[in-house]
């Protein structure tokens, strides 16, 4: 069975990017525009791993990333921090990779592979 | 030192005696016996003192002598004459001669007329030293107030009262010539001196002292200038005044802020511009497999996504030029119907794609206002958009819906209305709506856009009022003066987009 990446980010333009690239490499793919929907997604769908964003309108990434932790179902899925703000990298520091938006796809698939429960 | 005398004297015998005798009193004796040798030694070395026997066996000594006198006048020449030729001597030097001896010369009469030769010589020389130092003087003089008035800074001198005494041309020309008024009157308008006065401190410990003031000039103008003061002493050491050197820094201050605020704009705008280059990423990213695969669904999916990506990466851009270049409003007559009808059209196309009902109540009887009709389309279409956005980001509803109302308010003013049934705005959000750089949109919003819109209406001598409840919908009321008053034509002078960021952080209410 093919592993699932979900992804969370406002902008729809860039969650339909990221689904397209990891669903034309073979994974299953499922996706929130915001912190509240991601957390009902990712108890429904049960990722493999997830990318997230940080700046969103309603709830920021790091309050999504600690609800996550919180739910001991979630806790365990990696999460890839995908941003454009800088610093990015500090943000979520348990997070198991952080990328710059604009980002390299090899790096990003890369990054996702080696992750990737 | 000793001075060089030169003699001129036929007789060899007198001349050695007498040379002898000139030495000890510590002159350095050059002599000649002919009128050859007497030019030679003239033109070969300046003498200091010429003491003289104008009868020369080989030529005419008098005319030598004349000549040389009346090259060097300064020089004094003491004659010597034979027994007999006094008078004749007289008559052909007249005054020229400085002073007449006649053979036998009496030691005496030689002393005191050589004390007299040097006595006048070593005044001539005191006295051209100081003509020349007068003239120094007199050109460090013109220099320095050259240098004084054209200084490109306002310079003044002032006592302990803070009395003028002296101020330069700068000073002049944009604060008046008011030598005898008060600095802080003549700076600052004020009638008693300012605190913190750097004039005062000075006055005080002797030392510099600096500070940084807003001025006043003559004609209205604020100026930042940065300014030092320096002690002025009388001849006994004590300050008697103080001077007061003001650099205008008006244009480096202006640049500050407009940097400042340009440099706040690149920081909250790049993260929204790389979340544009990701978005027009994907849209390259689908287009190449698209190609690749032949997937004409895909390639239209991207031509869709890069068209979309690149009309938002375009708005940005002239939000960022609107910010950046001020323009100035170029106002026009212009008919409220007409302006709002293609405002109209422009929303309900928006609205249509994104599947919101979109009403519009335009009274064609509206009639005219006085607007910029370019910035005030963008203003009201600004919260058209966001209107939209409100009703995309809004999860609830199952129908969302946009009414657009223009109507007249009364004679002198037009109202136009926007109100969806979006997402709505808490409290916090309604209150720093039109903060600079806020946004509430995540990556889609730049923050500039609501800025502008209340900058462009506040122009207008418009007003904004915004009702909203989160989770219900969003009301704005704009209402705007068919004819601009003279307030707001006034404020317009003041508002330019670089210089009152303030502005932006106003309620609404």
């Amino acid at each position: 069975m093919s592993k699932k990446i979900m992804v969370i980010d406002d902008d729809p333009a860039v969650v339909e990017y990221l689904t397209t690239l990891f669903q034309d490499n073979g994974y299953e793919t499922c996706s929130a525009k915001d912190a509240l929907e991601g957390i009902d997604v990712a108890r429904q769908e049960k990722p493999d791993l997830i990318t997230l964003d940080l700046e969103m309108p309603g709830e920021w990434g790091p309050r999504f990333y600690r609800k996550l932790t919180e739910d001991p179902a979630l806790k365990n899925i990696p999460v890839v921090v995908i941003s454009g703000l800088s610093g990015h990298q500090y943000a979520i520091n348990k997070a198991v990779a952080s990328i710059s938006k604009p980002f390299d796809r090899d790096e990003l698939l890369q990054v996702v592979k080696e992750n990737i429960l | 030192m000793a001075e060089d005398l030169l003699f001129i004297e036929p007789d060899e015998d007198l001349s050695a005696a007498l040379s002898v005798y000139i030495r000890r009193q510590q002159f350095d004796v050059r002599t000649a016996c002919v009128a050859d040798a007497a030019e030679k030694s003239l033109s070969k070395q300046i003498p200091d003192i010429v003491l003289a026997n104008p009868s020369l066996p080989d030529d005419d000594g008098t005319r030598l002598l004349l000549e040389f006198k009346s090259k060097h006048a300064e020089i004094p020449l003491i004659l010597l004459t034979d027994p007999g030729n006094l008078e004749s001597a007289m008559e052909a030097f007249g005054p020229k001669a400085d002073d007449y001896l006649q053979k036998p010369v009496k030691s005496i009469a030689l002393d005191i007329s050589l004390q007299h030769a040097r006595q006048h010589l070593r005044l001539a020389r005191k006295f051209s030293r100081y003509a020349r130092q007068l003239e120094d003087l007199h050109e460090a003089n013109t220099l320095y107030h050259q240098l004084f008035d054209e200084v490109p800074c306002y310079i003044s001198v002032q006592d302990r009262q803070f009395r003028l005494t002296a101020t330069n041309r700068l000073f002049k020309r944009d604060f008046g010539n008011e030598v005898g008024d008060f600095c802080y009157k003549i700076y600052k308008h004020r009638d008693t001196p300012c605190p913190e006065c750097p004039v005062a401190k000075t006055f005080a410990d002797g030392k510099r002292h600096q500070a940084e003031e807003v001025v006043t000039s003559r004609y209205g103008r604020q100026y930042n200038v940065m300014t030092w003061t320096a002690p002025l002493m009388d001849e006994h050491g004590e300050i008697s005044q103080v001077m007061e050197m003001a650099t205008n820094i008006t244009q480096v201050r202006r640049l500050q802020d407009h940097l400042t605020s340009l440099g706040l704009m690149l920081g909250s705008m790049s993260h929204g511009v790389k979340g544009m280059m990701t978005a027009l990423d994907g849209g390259v990213y689908q287009l190449e497999t698209g190609i690749r695969n032949g997937d004409s669904e895909r390639i239209q999916n991207s031509y869709e996504r890069i068209a979309d990506t690149s009309s938002r990466i375009r708005k940005m851009v002239l939000d960022i030029l609107y910010y950046a270049k001020s323009r100035g409003m170029q106002y026009q007559t212009t008919d409220a119907a007409r302006l709002a009808k293609s405002l109209a059209d422009a929303a309900s196309e928006m609205a249509g794609k994104q599947g919101v009902a979109f009403h519009n109540e335009i009274d064609p009887d509206t009639g005219e206002f006085e607007v910029d009709p370019d910035w005030f389309y963008q203003a009201v279409l600004n919260f058209l958009e966001n209107a939209v956005d409100a009703c995309v980001m809004d999860p609830q509803k199952p129908q969302h819906r946009i009414d657009f109302t223009v109507v007249p308010e009364d004679a002198e003013t037009v109202r136009l209305e926007i109100a969806d049934n979006g997402i709505g705005m808490d409290e916090e959000s309604r209150r720093k709506m039109f903060t600079l750089f806020f946004s509430s949109k995540g990556s889609k919003g730049t923050g500039l856009g609501m800025y502008i819109a209340n900058h462009i209406i506040a122009q207008h001598g418009g007003a904004i009022e915004v009702d909203s409840v989160y989770g219900q919908g969003t009301r704005v009321k704009i209402r705007v003066p068919r004819n601009r008053t003279a307030a707001a034509r006034a404020v317009d002078s003041l508002l330019s987009p670089h210089t009152d960021s303030e502005d932006g952080k106003k309620d609404s209410n």
